[in-house]
């Protein structure tokens, strides 16, 4: 049976550590030595590799579906601009 | 930057109209080349600043307005995307945030101990898959960016969607890296808290477990 991570008596210091990290290392913003200790962590504890898949998850959700077009009259109306710019 | 006559223009005295347009077609076409790609970013960044559509593209007009009229100050090599959302980052303060005048914004302090894993871990029994992830709409996602007070909504934005830095981030909104690093805790929180409330809504997902 596998623990869930929100289950915190049975988590170990280990993983309330990779926890805290999780975010910064999801960011690409952690040491190289810190990274390396919550990787090597991550290898071994099934329930935190399932939570930085989630939490991943979460930052492609966000990624992917704000994505929105420019109207095409924004475009035009940038093009004039840019025309009454360079000419002036 | 140093600035570079094209060949066709060696033959023209500096400073002599020719000269001047030729310098000026130049800036244009490397303006068009290398800014105008990231239009759409930039519109859907301002969308959501602006959480309105004619807002939203006054404040790219006059964002990529004020980009050609300093374009000779971008140093070339460096990094042009940053540079751009700088711009932007200063045009909206400038075009909507100022007119507000609202408060210091803030979220609770409860939103810290919220997470979305932690609560469908309690009511499911089980690891949650992030496949439940992809049910979110497009519009539900944006309306809980929406949702979040505007420099919380704006470091999740240049975080999660666009990829910058800690570091970029606070050059981006003039902010210390610590600063960056609590809004973007808080501002990921209670973007979780806002989607957990969609899914409930809508029966997704289970209220808490009778004990």
């Amino acid at each position: 049976m596998t623990v869930a991570p929100g289950d915190r008596a049975q988590c170990s210091d280990e993983c309330r550590e990779a926890l805290r990290r999780l975010g910064a290392f999801l960011d690409g913003e952690l040491g190289a030595v810190t990274r390396s200790r919550l990787e090597h962590h991550l290898a071994e504890c099934e329930p935190c590799t399932d939570r930085r898949a989630f939490e991943e998850g979460f930052r492609e959700l966000v990624r992917r579906r704000c994505v929105d077009e420019a109207p095409p009259a924004l475009r035009a109306r940038i093009m004039a601009q840019l025309d009454e710019l360079t000419a002036g | 930057m140093s600035e570079t006559p094209s060949a066709d223009g060696r033959g023209a005295e500096p400073g002599s109209p020719v000269r001047r347009e030729l310098a000026d077609a130049d800036r244009r076409a490397r303006f068009e080349a290398e800014v105008l790609p990231h239009l759409d970013r930039l519109y859907s960044a301002a969308l959501r600043y602006t959480r309105d559509a004619t807002d939203a593209e006054d404040l790219v007009q006059e964002t990529v307005a004020k980009a050609y009229r300093s374009f000779h100050q971008y140093r070339e090599g460096t990094n042009l995307k940053a540079w751009l959302y700088r711009v932007l980052h200063t045009t909206y303060i400038s075009m909507y945030r100022k007119a507000q005048r609202r408060p210091q914004e803030s979220l609770q302090d409860e939103i810290d101990d919220f997470s979305f894993y932690d609560e469908l871990s309690r009511t499911t029994g089980s690891s949650p898959e992030r496949e439940v992830l992809d049910t979110f709409t497009a519009d539900e996602v944006k309306q809980a960016l929406a949702e979040l007070p505007d420099t919380f909504r704006e470091a999740v934005y240049l975080a999660d969607v666009e990829g910058f830095s800690y570091k970029e981030i606070a050059q981006i909104m003039d902010t210390p890296v610590g600063t960056v690093m609590s809004r973007l805790h808080r501002g990921r929180k209670s973007l979780q808290q806002a989607l957990h409330s969609y899914a409930r809504g809508r029966g997704l997902i289970d209220g808490p477990r009778e004990a």
